[in-house]
């Protein structure tokens, strides 16, 4: 298993790696590309696209993300108190 | 002043006008689409917009940029003469702006219900989404129209609201959307979300080109942009109201219906956004699509995001301008024009004629609290009434000879700024700064001004033979 692939052929996130990841889309003209995309960080490319959206290892460190890391990210906007039911 | 039906309307106009390219060749969604829309915003005042149909991927897919780009279309979707120069353009947006409020025009049904997609729904096929900048977290749909209304006073249409927010597209069915503390429906969401409940939403892309400008104008939150819009265009503005009870824009190529989910947030970004750097990534809300409509074979729109000057700081140009100098000038009629061209207004120059030692800094504390001036205004230039604020060769000048900088610049530390603004320390709060380029008067008598030097009398008429022998010059 090489470090873009698992098991089932669906790539690993090139962002933050996480094996997450499932097809999101064909192209209407069969064959011509496969978009995916990542349910840790939403990460989403195109098959057709240069290495450096679609290959871990040549994705730029800066755009780089860890998992354990996307909890600490900005809340904007925040989330107010719920308001107590009204009778 | 003129009303466009809807989109299709609209790019015929351009097509007539030559301000509409169809790109016939075949092109990869990316990098194809961000390097020609970038190579459109570098042609000028009569920049095109462009039009794909030759798509890698798809049988009949359309995709439109740029269709604001330029000052030749801005004038067109304004109804106005292509050659017309920015002043007079802004002039003329203020002062339909300030015939507020026209009236909405409901009617029943509209052509983007010609397909309904209620199951199953994959955005990633329907429409050809891709994307622009290369390290964008993913697709973004960057040029909707976001309807919503206030969950606390839910019949009320004069706080509806129609706003563009950008949205990235997160799975088949969901979306991301950036809806920063300033924006209007942050209120709203804020309301639904303190009473646990979901925001119901209706996103029209594609739309005929007042309402686009419209959602992106910072108006009062009391106003609807449907009822600027139909001022902007001379005739009621026509919309079709969703099961919901939002009103959709008659002229849409395509309608997504959903929900704002209460209370949840999920990681969004990063996007190329207008201050020419990426945001960064961050917890935002999310949007559950229910269902679907469009016209057969909908003409997608997109907007490209880069280093200004693009498309967008078309969009963000007189809309930002015009709401401020009509607040301002609500309270200080001595406000002659206000330029919030450059990158949304975070720079901005205000012309004022000056009562009183003092006066002009007093303008630039009012553009503070207006409403954009909350999140976006950080750098205010004033200057007099003399000096064209659109011209930045007398801004320029005024800033040469009229500013003292022991007296005439003031730093507000720790103000509220839009968290997209890259110098923003914490994100979310800055330093402001008011440059007072105006001349000072009594009882302000620092300086040593002489008398100012006059245009010669006769200049004028001599300014229209010298340019009509050059034109004969050139023939
Ligand atoms: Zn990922």
């Amino acid at each position: 298993m090489s470090a873009t692939t698992q098991g089932s052929g669906v790539p690993v996130c090139p962002r933050c790696r996480s094996n997450t990841t499932e097809v999101r889309g064909v192209s209407p003209v069969a064959g011509v590309w496969t978009v995916y995309g990542c349910d840790t960080c939403f990460y989403t490319w195109r098959s057709t696209e240069g290495e450096q959206n679609t290959n871990p290892d040549k994705y730029p460190e800066v755009f780089r993300l860890k998992p354990e890391n996307l909890p600490k990210l900005q809340v904007a906007p925040r989330i107010p108190p719920l308001q107590p039911k009204a009778q | 002043m003129r009303a466009y039906q809807d989109f299709r309307e609209f790019l015929s106009v351009l097509e007539q006008q030559k301000q509409l390219l169809r790109i016939t060749d075949p092109i990869k969604l990316e990098p194809d689409m961000a390097a020609a829309s970038a190579a459109a915003t570098k042609l000028g005042n009569r920049s095109p917009a462009l039009m794909f149909n030759n798509i890698a991927g798809y049988q009949n897919a359309q995709i439109v940029t740029n269709v604001h780009g330029s000052w030749a279309n801005h004038a067109l979707a304004l109804g106005m003469d292509p050659e017309t120069g920015v002043r007079d353009q802004f002039l003329e947006f203020v002062r339909r702006y300030r015939m507020f409020p026209g009236q909405l025009e409901r009617v029943t049904s509209a052509p983007w219900q010609e397909v309904v997609i209620d199951k199953d729904i994959n955005l990633f096929e329907i429409l050809p989404l891709f994307r622009w900048n290369q390290g964008d977290g993913g697709f973004f749909i960057d040029k909707p129209c976001v309807i919503s209304r206030d969950p606390d006073d839910w019949n009320n249409d004069d706080v509806e609201n129609v706003g563009v927010y950008r949205l990235q597209v997160k799975d088949k069915n969901h979306l991301g959307i950036q809806t920063v503390p300033q924006h209007d429906i942050a209120l709203q969401l804020a309301h639904a979300e303190a009473r646990g409940e979901d925001l119901p939403v209706a996103i029209a892309l594609g739309n005929e080109p007042i309402i686009t400008l419209m959602g992106a104008t910072p108006m009062l939150y009391t106003q609807l942009e449907y009822k600027m819009a139909a001022v902007m265009q001379g005739q009621p503005y026509r919309v079709v109201q969703n099961a919901k009870g939002l009103d959709i824009p008659y002229g849409s190529e395509v309608v997504l219906e959903g929900r704002i989910l209460a209370r949840k947030r999920q990681p969004e970004g990063p996007f190329g956004e207008f201050p020419g750097y990426y945001s960064g990534c961050h917890q935002y809300p999310l949007i559950e699509i229910d269902r679907m409509l469009h016209r057969k074979d909908p003409i997608y729109e997109s907007v490209y995001v880069g280093r200004p000057w693009t498309e967008l700081d078309y969009l963000q140009a007189l809309t930002t301008s015009a709401p401020i100098f009509d607040q301002i000038n609500a309270t200080f009629p001595e406000v002659q024009a206000v330029n919030a061209l450059y990158t949304h207004g975070l720079v901005l120059i205000v012309s004022t004629k000056v009562r009183y030692g003092g006066f002009a800094k007093a303008v630039g504390l009012r553009v503070l609290s207006t409403p954009h001036g909350l999140g976006y205004a950080k750098v205010i230039i004033v200057v007099d009434a003399d000096v064209d604020p659109f011209d930045l060769n007398q801004v320029m000048w005024a800033m040469s000879v009229r500013v003292n900088p022991a007296g005439d610049v003031l730093m507000m530390p720790n103000l509220a700024e839009n968290l997209l603004d890259p110098a923003c320390q914490p994100s979310g709060m800055v330093t402001k700064m008011i440059i007072d380029a105006t001349m000072p008067v009594p009882p302000d008598t620092r300086g040593d001004y002489g008398e100012i030097l006059e245009t010669p009398m006769g200049t004028d008429t001599w300014l229209q033979k010298l340019e009509a022998l050059t034109k004969e010059l050139q023939k």
